[in-house]
């Protein structure tokens, strides 16, 4: 007789909720949202131990929202996409270095968060444009 | 009531802790304890769909609100939690993980 004999299995999700393997700016929003509530409560907080770990956590969330900017900018939008959209380089440019350290990465500044979010929702216009055709 | 019960893990938000297709012995409507994992319903997305029940790890009270729990990913680069969708209330911890039952791993159906 074994355990899984006697209970019923349960499964647990311990996953994702974006599809891998697929581009979506809604990766880097979903990043930058966490990074934008881990400031808002770190700033809420006389804890120093959940401030330190706050500073740990954002640094390591900004540092994923530059990543997925990176691998759109790299490996998604084409010349074509360039040419149409001139802007675009300045875009992720500007994007990330909301995300680095005169950012979200390196500041407990709430509006530096908003004006990274906006910055993303101009890419990800750009980007379901883009899957228009 | 509190009983115990089996869950089986899917996906990686949790990993190097727990792998895909893991077993886990839980305790049904335990207290949560600081550090261990628990059994978690989060919160709806943005669309209003709910999302499935999730194993995370609980790092400690709200400091906000001590009344709620703040649950984390062990694998940062995948998963949603507190950092996301905010503490948890006692009501939506529905267990407590004891201990990864070692045993082959199966694949999630």
């Amino acid at each position: 007789m074994r355990l899984r004999d006697i209970f019923q299995i349960t499964e647990v999700s311990a996953h994702c909720d974006l599809p891998c393997g697929v581009y979506d700016p809604a990766q880097a929003r979903i990043e930058a949202e966490s990074v934008k509530m881990i400031i808002q409560k770190a700033n809420q907080s006389d804890d120093p131990d959940f401030r330190t770990r706050a500073i740990v956590i954002k640094e390591e969330r900004s540092e994923l929202v530059k990543h997925h900017l990176w691998v759109l900018w790299t490996d998604y939008f084409k010349p074509p996409h360039f040419e149409k959209y001139p802007q675009l380089h300045v875009l992720v440019n500007e994007a990330t270095k909301l995300a680095g350290a005169a950012g979200t990465k390196g500041e407990f500044d709430e509006a530096k968060a908003d004006e990274l979010l906006a910055k993303i929702a101009e890419i990800d216009k750009i980007f379901w444009e883009t899957k228009q055709g | 009531m509190i009983r115990p019960g089996l869950a089986r893990v899917v996906g990686t938000s949790m990993e190097p802790t727990l792998r895909e297709g893991d077993l886990l012995l839980v305790l049904w409507g335990a207290r949560p304890r600081v550090d261990s994992m628990a059994i978690v319903r989060l919160p709806r997305d943005e669309h209003g769909a709910p999302r499935p029940v999730s194993v995370k790890r609980v790092t400690g009270v709200d400091p906000v609100d001590p009344g709620r729990w703040w649950v984390e990913r062990d694998n940062p680069r995948v998963g949603v939690d507190s950092w996301l969708v905010g503490s948890l209330p006692r009501s939506a911890v529905l267990a407590r993980v004891l201990l990864r039952i070692p045993c082959r791993r199966a694949p999630s159906t």
